[in-house]
């Protein structure tokens, strides 16, 4: 048999990126998204004032040129103070997230794969998603004392057994298919199997939840923070922030209301990226 | 010279509510070294069940109950499961019937039979893999092969992709290759190319091939024995010359009975009546009695052995040698 070469140029697939900057929405989504986490990241060089320095001579300004987003309580700028609780704010998400990403992805696929240990695993999935994350915040605040550290815990224990389920689910679909029947009849190892079929494969579902429930594990810390169980004063959140307005809400609301505005912003642009990104990842929908 | 492959008694059953169903049921084969095995039958009558039996594949909640699966006198049922392992894919290895969705489509082709090759090599650089993989491709007549290597299997046609799926599977010389269905998704075309492709690839390395097929033409093209399946058991089994020349079983007959030939003038094609009787409702005698045409009230009552009706050539069926008795309709 002979075969003769020739030049097959295969039809160029749009990328994710180019599919999701297709929508309108979700362009402007995942600008904002981009925009905050710069912000975040570039707070010390963005910041035109030292978020802790109080200006006693200015205190509850309203916006003004100076202060662009005017002063708190204890004359401290705003939009510093903004920009450095972004970065607490965006970090406290990222870190529960990644634990809570991190074991529930590993439990979901060890009850997929090993369907011995199913049973139990799911069990004590229920059993922890029974728990309401605020009352579980509450419950680690009491044993470790308020603060980040308890706020992390807690979201991070809230999000394991939402990343179990879903890795579950997509796992035992993959599991099914013919690779990897294939995969074992080469003779590799459950290790590597999980590494380079199993994951790959699973990736895009769980990563469209990690982008959802970004905007949720923010939500949910902010509300921690705002009755006090997380950031202490004077570390910069937006949820203790709002918190901190909330006495002088009557004659200078941007205390509470922009830090609010903030925390709207950041999980309603994680919300819409992430249906985008369920839109964009659906191979089905790749024209 | 002792056969590479001995099958005895091996009975894989699910388990249900009730009780256990066998998919396979008292099983003896062997397969020569060097040659071709067709195992033949129509769907459901335990082939794919049987080599994935050989692999200790079966899904659950199918098992295997009884047997032994003698690699070079070696039985796989007693061995470790990091010892099956080493044995799949290395020793036996196996192809599948959907070359479109046995390749993992997110990573390149290439890389992947580097996995294949690193799961019984772990000392070898990632260099010389590559350099033995785009080789394997190379032996499956890709063109082009270090080029194809960086392609993902959505950019290959079907045949194309069940080559891949050769390569990956010789990727370690095994002894053994199980062929389940190899050609069934394929093309007539391109069905020949791989057909011929594996039989080179069996004189290059000296394999001995178990080819499963519900395909008599395939298994004339290529097998050196045949053993015909039905309802988990064999019905006959010798070499495929002798079986198309005299086969001996009423199943068998009907097989040959149903597929068209361009070398006789038929009217109408012999097709067999009803079908294959479900697992968990077989017939206490011979399982294919309530569909031949041939069968006496003695059919019923027992199972007939597999009896050796020539030299070399088995038939499970109380009036075989069949010939002498009937007058076959042409």
């Amino acid at each position: 048999m002979s075969a003769t070469v020739t030049e097959v140029v295969p039809p160029t697939r749009p990328g994710t990126l180019k599919i999701l900057l297709r929508e309108p929405a979700a362009a402007v989504s995942l600008t904002v998204v981009v925009l905050v986490i710069l912000a975040a990241l570039l707070a010390p060089w963005l910041a035109p004032y030292d978020p802790f320095e109080t200006d006693l001579m200015a205190v509850m300004q309203p916006p003004d040129e100076k202060y662009l987003l005017g002063t708190d309580g204890q004359g401290r700028d705003m939009l510093s103070r903004m920009l450095f609780g972004l970065r607490v704010t965006l970090a406290m998400g990222a870190l529960s997230l990644g634990i809570g990403g991190v074991i529930g992805v590993a439990m979901g696929f060890a009850a997929a794969y090993y369907r011995r240990i199913d049973g139990l695993l799911m069990r004590l999935a229920d059993i922890m998603l029974s728990f309401p994350a605020i009352l579980f915040g509450l419950a680690i605040a009491a044993i470790f004392g308020p603060g980040v550290t308890a706020v992390v815990i807690a979201l991070a224990v809230a999000t394991i057994p939402l990343m179990a389920r879903i890795a579950r689910s997509t796992a035992l679909v993959v599991l099914g298919l013919d690779y990897i029947e294939a995969a074992h009849a080469q003779g590799m190892g459950d290790a590597r199997l999980i590494w380079r079929h199993l994951m790959p494969n699973c990736a895009s579902p769980i990563l469209v939840f990690a982008t959802l429930r970004f905007g949720q594990v923010i939500l949910l810390g902010s509300a921690l923070s705002f009755l006090g169980l997380g950031a202490q004063p004077p570390v910069a959140e937006l949820g203790a922030m709002a918190a901190q307005g909330r006495t002088f809400l009557f004659f200078a609301p941007h205390i509470s209301v922009i830090p609010a505005v903030g925390i709207f912003v950041v999980v309603l642009a994680f919300n819409v990226l992430g249906d985008a990104l369920r839109d964009a990842l659906d191979p089905r929908l790749r024209v | 010279m002792t056969p590479l492959l001995e099958i005895q008694g091996l009975r894989t059953v699910f388990r249900s509510a009730n009780g256990d169903i066998p998919a396979v049921d008292g099983v003896d084969l062997a397969v020569p070294r060097g040659k071709t095995l067709g195992i033949v039958g129509e769907s459901g009558c335990g082939k794919s069940m049987l080599s994935l039996s050989v692999m200790r594949l079966v899904p659950r909640p199918g098992r295997v109950a009884a047997g032994r699966v003698l690699l070079e006198g070696q039985n796989l049922l007693d061995l470790s499961e990091a010892g099956m392992r080493a044995v799949r894919g290395g020793q036996v290895a196996m192809i599948f019937q959907e070359p479109m969705t046995s390749l993992n489509p997110v990573h390149p082709i290439g890389l992947q039979i580097m996995e294949a090759m690193r799961a019984h090599d772990t000392k070898a650089s990632n260099r010389e893999l590559r350099d033995r993989a785009i080789a394997a491709l190379d032996r499956v007549r890709i063109p082009a092969a270090a080029r194809r290597f960086d392609e993902f299997p959505h950019q290959l046609s079907g045949g194309m992709r069940q080559r891949v799926m050769i390569a990956m599977a010789l990727a370690c010389r095994p002894k053994l290759l199980i062929a389940d269905e190899p050609t069934t998704a394929l093309d007539v075309t391109v069905q020949a190319q791989i057909l011929d492709l594996l039989k080179d690839l069996q004189a290059e390395t000296g394999m001995s091939i178990v080819l499963i097929t519900h395909e008599l033409g395939v298994i004339a093209e290529m097998a050196d024995e045949v053993a015909v399946m039905y309802a988990g058991r064999i019905a006959e089994r010798s070499t495929a010359a002798e079986l198309f020349a005299s086969p001996q079983h009423p199943y068998t007959l009907g097989l040959l009975g149903s597929v068209p030939r361009l070398d006789e003038t038929r009217e109408e094609l012999l097709a067999i009546e009803g079908a294959v009787p479900p697992p968990f409702a077989l017939p206490k005698g011979c399982r294919f009695e309530p569909r031949c045409p041939f069968a006496l009230a003695a059919c019923r009552s027992a199972p007939p052995p597999l009896e050796e009706v020539a030299p070399g050539h088995f038939a499970a069926c109380i009036r075989a040698p069949v010939e002498n008795s009937l007058d076959i309709a042409a």
